[in-house]
This record gives C-alpha cells, structure tokens and sequence, in this order.
C-alpha cells in the first residue's frame, strides 16, 4: 500500500488503492490474478468496538459472498465477519487471530483477516464500491451517519 | 395494528434445552422475523462457555466428579456456572430491527432489563461497560449474537448465587488466583432476590413498550422444533464443545497470563515468567491484592507485596525496578497481562 492511497476523512484512515463493500465494512485488496486480501476498515472497526476475539473458516472452505467468512467477538457480542466475494479461503492471518487489536492498530496493513481465490460461479457478489471519490463520499456519509446516532465520537 | 412480541415461557428445561430452545428461536426468529422474548430455568447445574472461549479455562475435572455438564453458547463472554437459582431471559429480533452497531444494539436491548429491576425495587442502571449494575455490583449477566439474520441478547435473573461454585468450577493454576477471584465475586456480583414472576412481567411490558410492540403468548413454530433438534445434537458434539478452528500459530501462542474477569473493570490476573508467578487483583486498573513468588526473593516477598499494593497497574515495572533481577522476572509475569482483551 503506497502512502498516497491512505488517506483521512474526519479522523478515520481511508485506503483507496482497494474496493469496499458499503454495507459490511469489508475492504477487497486485489493480490493477483483472481487472488484477494480481505479486511474491515477503520471505521466498521471502531463501531464494532474493542475486539477480543476473532475466528475464520478453516482454508480450503468456500467462501459465498454475502454469508459469513468468521466471527468476530466484542463487548460481549458475537457477529459475523461477511465475505465480500465468492471463493476459496487460502489463508488466514494468524496474527491477527492471535492478537485481534491488530485490525484496528493496522487496518489496511497487518491486520488484514483472510485471503482468498475469487471464484465467477455461486451467488451474485453484492456490489463493491471501486472509485476513490465514489469511496471517499460512501466513507464521509457513513462517519457523519454514525456520528448523528452517537455510535462513534464526535 | 400493532406488531406482535410473542413470549415463549420454557419454564424448567434440562441445562442443553435451557441453551438449545432460544438458539432455536434465534434461527427461527432469522426466517420467520417475529420478535420474541423467552424465558427458561436451567433443572440442574451446569457450565456454560461463550462461543470462543477455550475449555480449558473450565476445571473439567472438577465438573465431571461432580456432574455438571460442560455446553459451549453461540453468544459471546467467559465460563459461567449456571443452576436453578437462575432465571434466563433471551430477546430476539431480526437484525434489520437493531443498530447495526453492536455496542448501540447491546444499549438499546439491556435498557428494558434495566428498568424491569428498576419496576420491581431494584435501584438498577445500565453503564457505561453496558453491565446492568445496583450500585457497583453487577446484578446481571449478558451476552449476544447475530444468528443469521436474528440478533439474540441473553441474560439471567440472579435469585441466589454460589459464588464458590462458580468460582471453583474455573481453572487456574495458582490457587493464590482463585482465592482472590472468589473474594472480588463476593464483593462485585450480587444476586436479587425478588419474585421472578414480578420480574418476568416487567420485563415483557418493559420489552413490549420500549420496541413499540404487543406482547402475544406463543410457542415453537415447526420449523424451529427441527432446529432444535439439530441443535441439540450440535450442542453436544466433541466438535462443537472443542469451539471455533483457530490457526496453529493462535493456538499455540497460548498466552502464559490466566485472566479472569468478574465484572468490566476487575479482574484477576495468573502469571508466569522465567520462574516466577504472580497472581494479582486488579480493581479499576489498581492493584488491590498481590501474591509473588520467585526463587531470588529470599525475604523481600512481603516487601515487593506491599510495594505493589494499591498502585495502577501500569506502575508495576517500575516500582518491581528496584527488586534487582527477580522484579525483572515479575515484572515480565505481569507484561503477560492484556487486559483490552478481557
């Protein structure tokens, strides 16, 4: 991830070198030929609040976008982590299995969750916001969504 | 016309039915998107282990001389011991009616829990750690999880509570640890002895007039039998008790410090480093008690004890600065702690 494509939108980090799935938070960071690197942003991360457990589907499971890829465990609430896209899981980020507040020290780096094979067939992939201005506008309303209804500071 | 919130009352269940028939309502509620408040009341005692936590936090051993069933929850939080002196009440709604933010989700569900005590005489709130409290002791114990398309909140009515039971029913290597576990449960989890009927009516109206909806008798659809009976089978598998697959290296970075929570804020904490041990309470990041032990000590034992006593936590390797290479060993017991993830 160059510097350039980080950036700060009222105080949460941004990256724009990747797609997001609005609704989930999930970022989808291309890898290679029909290989993918998935996260969750600053902000889904912050109004998850602090993360003291995280758990993935085993590698080798498929994945089907829309439905969940693990769980994630905060304050006492279990919620799923949904997939972004259909496929295979090839790996998952063992550190951040060990030591959850890593996706939210380093949520565009280090503390990526999974990586995947993207697969054409299964389920229609919910739409993934791609353009940097397209993302920066979803990720300015939704700060100010969240701000309006106390759920992150202001 | 308004919507109906339909009340299941399971009265007295077996420990896996008192765990099985809401998961089954959540599944249900996750299809068929009807509210629903339940109540059960475990016939027997039992353990019961969120949905990632390790069994070996569970004095297994203990448990099985003395016949309580382990289960493992699919809502979040420690090894709690449960029995009949428990009452448990579980609120489920499709996820699209709840904040998508947990912490928003959690706030706007235990409220109605909180005013239910505050209806039957018990001067409860609901706090900022989002633990629903008379005073500092903790009343009432929660969890909570999306199931499918349901978000599921549980908790429990405490009518008694055996506090050596339950903390005997936890492992830890340093009886030092239990002994002060036992004494902060004591202090900081009180039971309430008021009419659970009383209880249960308030919490239906409290629930029925906070979501805007009418309270209607009900029971299991079809569809949620044959959860239940598949969840019934789940919940008793090796598999399912094992928890969640976690990678290798997670699971053999198993930290070497024991924590154990007795309410947000405090906490116990067993710990090992190079030979020495400690096993400390720790209330609102102070510690209040100590027990140290390293084989270069000699007589400064209860020197080190004291120095520690009644300091913020983070203080710790300082003050142990001046403990030569054996407050260097301890002070590397206590960097084990990680109190974000209690």
């Amino acid at each position: 991830m160059g510097e350039a494509s980080l950036v700060v939108v009222a105080g949460f980090t941004l990256a724009l070198d990747r797609r997001y799935h609005p609704e989930t938070h999930m970022w989808v960071l291309e890898t290679g030929p029909g290989l993918v690197r998935i996260g969750m942003d600053s902000l889904g991360l912050e109004t998850s609040g602090t993360l003291v457990q995280l758990s993935f589907l085993p590698t080798g499971t498929e994945l089907t976008a829309g439905r969940p890829f693990g769980q994630l465990e905060a304050a006492k609430f279990v919620g799923p982590l949904i997939s972004p896209v259909s496929g295979t899981v090839l790996s998952v980020n063992e550190e951040v299995a060990t030591d959850p507040g890593l996706a939210q020290r380093d949520p565009y780096g280090a503390g990526w969750l999974i990586e995947a094979s993207m697969s054409e067939t299964g389920a229609t992939p919910p739409p993934l916001l791609t353009e940097p201005a397209q993302i920066t506008a979803w990720f300015t309303a939704r700060i100010a969504h969240y701000r309006l209804h106390g759920l992150i500071a202001q | 016309m308004v919507e109906p919130l339909r009340i299941i009352d399971f009265g007295r269940s077996s420990p896996l039915r008192s765990q099985t028939f809401w998961h089954a309502i959540a599944f249900g509620v996750s299809a068929s998107e009807r509210a629903t408040l339940s109540f059960t009341r475990p016939g027997a005692p039992y353990v019961c282990l969120g949905y990632h936590r390790g069994i070996d936090e569970v004095d297994r051993d203990y448990c099985l001389k003395n016949g309580l069933p382990l289960l493992r929850r699919m809502v979040g939080g420690g090894p709690v011991y449960l029995d009949a002196d428990q009452l448990f009440f579980q609120i489920c709604l499709p996820a699209r009616a709840v904040p998508a933010s947990s912490r928003q989700a959690l706030r706007v569900l235990l409220e109605p829990v909180a005013a239910a005590f505050r209806a039957v005489g018990v001067p409860a709130m609901l706090d900022d750690d989002l633990e629903i409290c008379a005073g500092d002791r903790k009343i009432c114990g929660h969890g909570a999880a999306r199931i499918e398309d349901a978000v599921v909140v549980c908790g429990n009515l405490i009518e008694r509570f055996d506090h050596e039971r339950a903390t005997r029913v936890l492992a830890f290597a340093d009886p030092s640890q239990r002994d002060q576990t036992l004494a902060l449960m004591r202090r900081f989890v009180s039971p309430t002895a008021v009419d659970p009927a009383a209880f249960q009516a308030a919490m239906i109206s409290a629930y029925a007039s906070a979501l805007g909806l009418g309270p209607l008798v009900g029971g299991l659809t079809g569809a949620e039998r044959r959860a239940l009976v598949g969840l019934d089978e789940r919940f008793t598998s090796d598999a399912w008790l094992a928890g969640p697959t976690r990678p290798a290296t997670a699971r053999a970075a198993k930290p070497s410090a024991r924590q154990v929570k007795v309410r947000a804020g405090v906490w116990t904490l067993g710990a090992s480093y190079d030979g020495a041990q400690v096993a400390a309470s720790v209330v609102r990041g102070t510690i209040e008690q100590v027990r140290l032990q390293d084989r270069g000590l000699n007589g400064s034992t209860d020197r080190a004890e004291r120095a520690l006593t009644g300091i913020p936590l983070q203080s710790v390797a300082r003050v142990l600065a001046g403990f030569g290479d054996p407050g260097r060993r301890l002070a590397g017991a206590f960097a084990t702690a990680d109190p974000a993830r209690l």
